[in-house]
């Protein structure tokens, strides 16, 4: 497997506070990689830095690149969706693909057949404040892989869901992460999220933040949430936080 | 519902009639409803022999296309700068900030000194009333836009002209069509004071004050409601182009 993300000796300072302290770790080609970590370590800081949304010091590189700022290479979901209320559906998920200049009925084709892989047909035409918060985490999710990026960015993209949606948007991300073959990076402050999506779970300590360890979760899919195995890592990554 | 609506303009001109019979009752300073609605229907047929309403409207109307419009472009366009770059918000404000306070009416002298009594001295007054809500009210709306959009637009592979035209302008919008709901409000207020300070020989404002001087009040009041009826019309088209253009707000906001 190769390499798609390579972070080296990354740092990060907001004002005099340090926040990311010398962080160094690597993804693999269509890994699904979660990131886990203590509230305000700066899981996200490091997501968004990723996404070229920050200033670092150290070497982020995709593919051997700098990363130097914001691109579809590196789609974004964010935790609240950032829908453009304005835009309906539809609207919504050709956005990647009108700013890259595709023509209209091109990307009415490839939005709707990931319409349908996402599960949002008969949905089209609504705007975002009609929809429930799992229908607008699956609009964030299918506006980011249209866009076809190397890197899908998520950013506790289920936490502001109710436990139920949460379950079925769990299985529901890990088909289209199938389906797709997307490399994935998942930030999230759910140990048992991160087992039950990821290949493997980057565990920050407190702020200043640095890598306390990249635990593999070799459970193969569907994974059983009630397994021996799965509460065995549940439990090695919550002595690791604690 | 509709009902009560007539009681209730019923109601009104009764009143308008009996306060004209108890108090006033003389028809060179005031006019009862009785005298004014044939005067109003008179005037607005054209029958009368020396004031032409259809015209007085036409120019009116004129005049407010001409100051609006210029304020419309003028007002969105340096609004549009302002909430987007801090350089021009830091070049413009202090200016602006002296400016606006200046009421629309202070500035009648310089244009009739400057512009003499043209229709371009009656629109000048107008654009000054109508600029500034319309800036100011593009300049928040682009200075609120949430961050989270613009960052979602820029990971989705936005440039800077799609962060603008796909982004800013379409998430000020409503903030922007407030400014131009007030700043409608004003320009036609602004239309009647110019006119009636005698900016334009011509216009609704400019025949008031001249019913005014021939002791005709029916036609003063006749003038005013058709002021009123045009400011309301006019409020109206607005509020339903920005009810079609903001469709996504439906349950947000109206209703």
């Amino acid at each position: 497997m190769s390499e798609i993300l390579l972070i080296e000796g990354l740092r990060k300072k907001f004002g005099d506070i340090l926040v990311l302290d010398g962080i160094d770790f690597s993804v693999n080609e269509g890994e699904f990689f979660s990131i886990i970590g203590p509230s305000g370590c700066g899981k996200t800081t490091l997501l968004r830095i990723i996404a070229g949304l920050e200033s670092y010091e150290g070497k982020v590189l995709l593919r051997g690149r700098e990363i130097k700022g914001p691109g579809a290479d590196r789609v974004m979901v964010f935790q609240d969706y950032a829908l453009f209320p304005w835009r309906n559906v539809i609207g919504n998920i050709v956005f990647g693909l009108e700013v890259k200049g595709l023509k209209k009925e091109r990307l009415l084709e490839i939005a709707k057949k990931m319409i349908e892989i996402v599960g949002l047909a008969g949905f089209e035409y609504k705007y975002p404040h009609e929809l429930s918060g799992g229908m607008k985490q699956r609009v964030a999710l299918a506006r980011a892989l249209v866009c076809d990026p190397e890197l899908l960015l998520m950013d506790e993209p289920l936490s502001a869901l109710d436990a139920q949606t949460r379950l079925e948007m769990q299985e529901e991300v890990v088909k289209i992460w199938q389906e797709t073959k997307k490399t994935v990076v998942y930030v999230t402050h759910s140990i048992e999220e991160a087992v039950y999506l990821a290949d493997r779970i980057l565990v920050l300590s407190k702020r200043p933040a640095k890598v306390k360890k990249i635990v593999e979760v070799p459970i193969k899919r569907p994974r059983n949430r009630f397994s021996d195995e799965f509460s065995e890592i549940c439990s090695k990554l919550y002595n690791l936080l604690k | 519902m509709r009902f009560l609506t007539i009681i209730s303009i019923f109601l009104f001109l009764s009143f308008w009639e009996a306060f004209y019979w108890f108090f006033i009752k003389d028809p060179f300073l005031f006019s009862p409803p009785s005298k004014v609605i044939p005067t109003f229907l008179r005037l607005i047929l054209g029958q009368d022999p020396s004031f032409y309403l259809p015209t007085d409207i036409l120019y009116s109307i004129y005049h407010y296309f001409l100051g609006f419009f210029t304020a419309l472009v003028l007002g969105i366009s340096i609004g549009l700068l302002m909430g987007y770059s801090k350089k021009t918000e830091a070049l413009l404000f202090p200016i602006l900030e002296l400016l606006r306070p200046i009421p629309p009416i202070a500035w009648i002298p310089i244009a009739i000194l400057l512009l003499k009594l043209t229709h371009a001295a009656a629109a000048f007054i107008i654009f000054i009333g109508s600029f500034f809500p319309i800036l100011l009210n593009t300049r928040n709306g682009v200075a609120n836009v949430e961050i989270k959009f613009i960052e979602a637009a820029m990971t989705l592979g936005a440039k800077k002209k799609d962060v603008l035209t796909k982004v800013i302008i379409p998430a000020a919008m409503p903030s922007i069509f407030t400014g131009i709901r007030v700043g409608s409000g004003v320009a036609w207020m602004c239309v009647v004071a110019a006119e009636l300070f005698g900016v334009s020989a011509y216009g609704l404002g400019y025949q008031i004050e001249i019913a005014r001087l021939y002791h005709a009040p029916e036609i003063v009041i006749s003038y005013m409601l058709a002021i009123g009826l045009i400011g309301m019309l006019l409020d109206r088209f607005y509020r339903i182009l920005e009810q079609k253009t903001l469709k996504w707000r439906r349950g947000l906001v109206f209703e």
